[in-house]
Parts: structure tokens; sequence; C-alpha cells
């Protein structure tokens, strides 16, 4: 006679060896074939598309990271100079209402010779610099660090 | 009447070949494979807790996944067992996007099946409980429990499939055991 135990382990074996038989068995494994063949048919034949939406998450990644990581250091900059160093030229001007050509201006005057800082990042949106602009910024960071 | 000549047996191509054949660009390869392994990927899937109205997407779907995948695949473990834990990928993505509640069958299990009413309604409520008692198991008890009681994999070849070790793989086996069990008395 089983006891207990045996009983049940035999018993869940045999259920689990039923369980979802009948729907597999429901399946049209056929058709299931020609669909999956049909899909990585249409696949192939849009290779290009699909090294495209492949390769541009990866340099979108690539600039997000970079943005994140200058802003971050920005940041970090911004609260170790504040307690103890002198307030920043251009933190009294409210630089939201200036238009593009009026910060390109700012940042220009800021990168003349003698000015205390070649670029004040502190208030300036990233978004309103150039690629250029970007990467003085980051060179002028990365000297001071 | 001259006896008939004996007819050589054409071994059918590994699934290694199939794979090698697709990768080729042979279609026909593709279509073997799902052939080949889509009732017990479907099998699989169903007792992890995929609706049946849902079953054919998410088997299509598993073997899309696996067919664009199968560069990374290194013959670690067989190809069905490889699949069989895409499928469980699968499912898991599809329960995210759509927390829909499982629904036994009981009623079409009843008239579709053969033999005493009485024991069939017995055997498909313990199913029914065995499916509950699967759902509410940490994912790696239920796929180790499955590969394991419904597919008869060996704990190495579990291991290796789901990334860990024969050992750990019997730890989650008899920890899904022990509660499943609790389902069922």
């Amino acid at each position: 006679m089983k006891d207990d135990a045996t009983f049940h382990d035999a018993k869940l074996q045999e259920l689990a060896q039923r369980l979802g038989a009948r729907a597999a068995e429901r399946l049209d494994v056929e058709r299931t074939a020609q669909a999956v063949v049909a899909r990585l048919r249409e696949e192939r034949s849009a290779p290009l598309r699909g090294t495209w939406t492949w390769r541009r998450p990866a340099w979108l990644k690539i600039a997000a990271a970079l943005v994140i990581v200058a802003g971050a250091g920005l940041v970090a900059r911004s609260m170790w100079q504040t307690p103890s160093g002198a307030p920043a030229p251009v933190e009294t001007v409210d630089l939201s209402d200036m238009s593009a050509p009026q910060l390109r201006e700012l940042l220009r005057s800021l990168e003349q010779p003698g000015a205390p800082e070649p670029v004040s990042s502190q208030d300036v949106g990233l978004e309103d610099l150039s690629p250029a602009q970007l990467r003085t910024l980051l060179a002028s960071l990365e000297e001071q660090t | 009447m001259p006896p008939a000549e004996p007819v050589a047996a054409v071994p059918s191509p590994t699934d290694a070949a199939l794979i090698a054949a697709w990768q080729g660009g042979d279609e026909q390869a593709a279509a073997e494979l799902v052939r080949r392994h889509a009732r017990a990927l479907a099998r699989f899937l169903a007792g992890a807790g995929a609706p049946e109205a849902d079953l054919d997407d998410v088997v299509q779907e598993t073997f899309i996944r696996a067919f664009r995948a199968v560069g990374r695949f290194r013959g670690q473990c067989r190809f069905r067992t490889w699949l069989l834990t895409i499928g469980g990928n699968v499912l898991k993505d599809a329960h995210r996007r759509a927390k829909r509640a499982r629904v036994v069958p009981l009623a079409d299990d009843l008239r579709s099946s053969d033999g005493d009413p009485h024991e069939r309604a017995v055997a498909a409520e313990a199913e029914g409980r065995l499916g509950e008692g699967l759902e509410r198991l940490p994912r790696l008890q239920r796929e180790v429990f499955l590969l394991r009681a419904q597919q008869g994999l060996e704990y190495e070849e579990i291991a290796a499939a789901l990334g860990t070790t024969p050992g750990a793989a019997r730890v989650h086996y008899h920890h899904a055991v022990r509660r499943l069990k609790e389902c069922l008395k």
C-alpha cells in the first residue's frame, strides 16, 4: 500500500503531465508553422528598416547618457560651489526669458578673456547649447576637475 | 510476387541541422522546427497559465523570438528546453501587458472527454487547483516544476536552460512540490 507522500507525488506528476494537454491538442500546428514562417519572411524582407531601428536607439542612448552625465556634473558642481563660492555673474538674470540669440551673445561675453567662468553653465539650459558649445562646456569642466 | 524491398528509413534531420538550414535561408526548416516543438511548447505555456484563447499567439511569438535569437543559442541545452524558457519570458511579458485571469475551461473539458462524468469532473477540478497553485508560485519554481514534472527533464538540463545550478533547480522543484501538494489537499 502506498503511503500518503508517494501517492501525492504520483498524483501530482500525473496531473502535471495532463496539464495543458487538451489545449495543446487543439492547437493547429500547421497553421502556426505557416504563420511563423510568414512573419519571419516579412522580417527578412525589411532588413534595412530593422538595422535602422536597431541602431537608432544605440546612438540615442549614448547621447542621452552624455547629457545626463553632463547634467549630473553641473548639478554636483553647483551643490559644491554654492555654499562657499561667490554667486555666478548670471545668477540674477532670468535666462528663461532670453531668446536664443541673446543667450548666444551672453555665452560669447562670458567666453571673453578675463571673464570669471568660460561658460556659466549653472543657469543655461543644455537644450539651448549647440554641439560645439556643449563640447566647450565639457572641456572646461574636465579642466577644472 | 517478389517480397517488397525494405524501405530505408530516412533519418529526420536534427534540430541543429534544421537551425543551420534556417540560418542559411531555408524557410521550411523553420516550419519543421515549429511542427516538431509547437505542441510541447503549447502544453508548457498552458500549464504555466497562458489562456487558451491566447495560446496560438504566445506560441507564435515564442518561435519568432527564438528564431531572431537563434544565433546566440550555443547548445548549452536542447533546443526545445531553450524554447520553453523563451516561452516563459514571452508569457511573463504577456501577463504584464494584460492582467487577465486564467479561465479553466471546465465545461469544455466535460463535453470533449470520454469516460465517467464524475471522474472527469474530479480530474478537471484537480487540474484547476493545480493550475491555480502554479500561478501562485514564484516564476522560477513554476518553470522548474513544469520542466521537470510535465516535460520530464533532468535537473542538469533545467539548470543549463535557466542559468542556475542543478542543486538550486532541485531545491526550487521541492519547494514547488511542497506548495502544490498543499493546494491539492
